[in-house]
């Protein structure tokens, strides 16, 4: 006779154990809800429901937060940093490879890894998919959390699913009620059993084949409790320290001063790393035009260190032939390299690329020089020209507030890039003046969640846009 | 809050852009569009606006939306307007609930209505392209599975991308929390959900809300979707 089946708060306490500080968690229908009232005071992760909230826990916990419902409608409430979004931002952090792990609860697993969302033995061939698909697409790591067995004692667990599949080689471990059991290349390995169960008692219930590993071990239930990462850096220069050579990096700021991290710019000068490829609306120009003083720092101070191989930008040069910036200077003594995108097409670059959008197709420049070397697509009569994604290395941006755990807020038109430029970088830092505790930003005004910033830094309050000279 | 006028006797049925009954504001809807229609799980749903549907009594509608039932028997649903044939396709991420069914279910198995599945994010992804002028994106949800079947695949970064098209509707049904006359909208929590993506993505968007300000009277930097995007908006008799 095997052991008592989990319940499903000792289930998800299984599956917390495969999260770590700071991570990113996109909690699937029915099971996966349970995962945040089993850490209750938890700011160390970010649980994100596809019903749009972002940083949240079970009502079991404080009440603090702000009421709204999880991915199966369930009552939950903000922690002190969480935020709200609509559902194509979801996707967008879901597609866009920003979640570290999603929680599923499959009703079939295959031995390859292939799962079927949301139905029931009595409604095989009726299927919900959801988000599902979206979230085992996106997140580096796929949990499955699901009972072992449908009541009438079928395996949850199959060789090749019968129904209609939502995801194909996706699952990474299966958590059931009986055991822990890894999707390897090779196939299943059954790596963890419950209290009072037998490897073999495992294997009699499962109708795939398993593999029992070598260091097979008793699933353990303690209440993890992860700390929030630290993102505060003291300076610009410990914040950019690390940037490599030849890095992509985007910048934020529309054509004049506002909005742009002037401070991470002089940091990423002083760091002295050469060979970038800059991604930005203009390539330095509010030194050359009407927008600022002739020593106003922009992205000139990059170009003129010769850090710079490369810039994507729509407005790339000075608007006066005589005034000529830096980065066109350079361009005509053939030191870098030009790319011309207008302005709403770069914008929707950035924005594929951080929603995990490849590549599509846009009439903006279709049938111009900007279309040239493009696929030309003919879509309901329309002319579309096909452009691609753009991610980097390393982003700056600048924000007027942020907490700790990264949320940002901007003031007017300041705003511009730095959203979307946000959702593009490995690695996102962003210039602030003024850093607040979690919860000083109400869930409705935070622009840019945290989950996309990386470090944070206070842009010195006796620090001047302008250079000395 | 701004105290809208009482509907003149006699006079027109609107104010600019602020209508005084749900049927009023979904004027022009006629058999066979297509109508978005926002919420999720019970959140953010334009309950005065289905009942003006169901008043308008359009039939051969195609709905697109997240579901079809709420959590609260009382609510006026999308089920209901099928329950009363008005219905003629779904597209949605989760008709209906797999194990309680309901009036959905009985008319997708009786052949009286059409269902088109497609996972949440790339109905959103599709409604946001159709709203953004977007033709179709290449995206890696679905790749070799049912939802990528006829669809044009290509590979980028070692991984299959699916080609999906964008998506307009007809009429978009939309729930805020507050608007000012201009239109410009807020929300509040989980209820912002589809709400701004249909809004991009319609001919003629309505919106339930529950209070009506004057320009000026909303934030500007707590604004989620903006005027130009709104062409109607009716309080909410609820609120």
């Amino acid at each position: 006779m095997p052991g008592t089946k989990l319940d499903p708060s000792s289930m998800a306490r299984r599956v917390s154990h495969e999260l770590f500080p700071g991570a990113v968690v996109a909690l699937g229908m029915g099971l996966p809800c349970h995962l945040p009232g089993e850490l209750p005071d938890n700011g160390g992760v970010w649980f994100i429901a596809d019903s749009g909230v972002l940083g949240f826990h079970g009502l079991q916990g404080n009440e603090s937060g702000q009421s709204a419902v999880d991915t199966g409608g369930n009552a939950v409430a903000t922690l002190a940093g969480g935020s709200f979004t609509g559902v194509v931002d979801v996707a967008g952090i879901l597609r866009g490879g920003h979640t570290d792990i999603a929680v599923l609860q499959p009703s079939q697993v295959s031995a390859g890894g292939d799962f079927v969302h949301w139905t029931t033995e009595e409604t095989a061939g009726v299927f919900a998919p959801g988000s599902a698909v979206d979230m085992a697409y996106g997140a580096s790591t796929v949990v499955a959390v699901m009972p072992h067995q449908y009541p009438s004692g079928r395996s949850n667990i199959v060789e090749i699913c019968d129904m209609p599949v939502d995801g194909v080689g996706i699952v990474d471990i299966i958590i059931t009620d009986s055991a822990v059991i890894r999707v390897l290349s090779a196939g299943l390995e059954l790596v963890e059993i419950a209290p009072g169960w037998t490897a073999e008692e495992v294997i009699a219930i499962t109708e795939a084949p398993l593999t029992v590993s070598s260091d097979l071990k008793e699933m353990t239930f303690s209440t993890m409790n992860f700390e929030a990462p630290n993102k505060v850096y003291s300076t610009a220069l410990a914040a950019l320290s690390d940037v490599p050579e030849g890095s992509i990096i985007n910048v934020d700021g529309f054509a004049g001063p506002g909005g742009m991290a002037h401070y991470l710019m002089v940091g990423l000068r002083d760091v002295g790393v050469k060979r970038l490829q800059l991604i930005s609306n203009t390539a330095g120009i509010a030194r050359m035009s009407a927008f600022g003083a002739p020593n106003i720092i922009d992205h000139s101070i990059l170009v003129e260190n010769n850090q710079v191989v490369k810039a994507t930008a729509s407005y790339p040069v000075s608007p006066s032939a005589s005034r000529p910036s830096a980065f066109e200077e350079a361009y005509n003594r053939g030191e870098t390299e030009l790319e011309v995108v207008p302005q709403g097409t770069l914008a929707e670059r950035l924005r594929s690329g951080g929603a995990g959008v490849a590549a599509f197709y846009t009439p903006t420049g279709a049938g111009t020089l900007l279309g040239d070397g493009k696929e030309a697509r003919n879509i309901d009569g329309k002319d579309y020209i096909l452009e691609t994604g753009l991610r980097a290395d390393f982003c700056i941006i600048r924000g007027h507030k942020a907490d700790t755990l990264g949320n940002v807020v901007y003031k007017g038109t300041s705003r511009n890039f730095n959203p979307v430029m946000a959702t593009t970088a490995k690695v996102t830092v962003v210039e602030v003046d003024e850093i607040v505790e979690p919860g000083e930003l109400a869930p409705e005004e935070i622009v840019t969640p945290g989950l996309f910033v990386d470090r944070i830094v206070v842009r010195p309050s006796d620090f001047s846009a302008y250079l000395d000279s | 809050m701004t105290s809208v006028p009482e509907n003149p006797v006699g006079e027109s049925a609107k104010n600019g852009k602020v209508y005084f009954s749900a049927l009023s504001a979904l004027e022009g809807i006629a058999d066979g569009m297509t109508v978005l229609v926002a919420g999720f799980a019970g959140c953010g749903i334009p309950q005065e606006l289905l009942r003006g549907l169901s008043e308008a009594g359009a039939s051969r509608l195609t709905l697109i939306c997240q579901g079809t039932w709420t959590q609260d028997p009382g609510d006026f649903t999308i089920g209901d307007l099928v329950a009363s044939g008005q219905v003629k396709k779904i597209i949605s991420p989760m008709p209906f609930h797999p194990v309680q069914g309901g009036p959905v279910k009985d008319a997708w198995e009786s052949g009286k209505l059409e269902l088109e599945i497609v996972p949440q994010g790339v109905l959103a992804e599709r409604l946001r392209a159709g709203g953004a002028g977007i033709g179709g994106v290449f995206i890696p949800s679905g790749s070799r599975t049912r939802f990528a079947e006829g669809k044009e695949v290509r590979e980028y970064d070692g991984r299959e991308h699916v080609l999906e098209l964008g998506l307009k509707a007809d009429f978009a049904l939309l729930r805020a929390q507050a608007a000012d006359t201009l239109g410009n909208l807020v929300y509040e929590s989980t209820n912002r959900n589809w709400n701004p993506t249909m809004a991009m993505a319609a001919s003629i968007t309505v919106v339930e809300v529950n209070s009506v300000h004057e320009p000026g009277g909303l934030d500007p930097e707590l604004v989620i979707t903006q005027a130009i995007f709104i062409d109607r908006l009716v309080l909410s008799a609820s609120s």
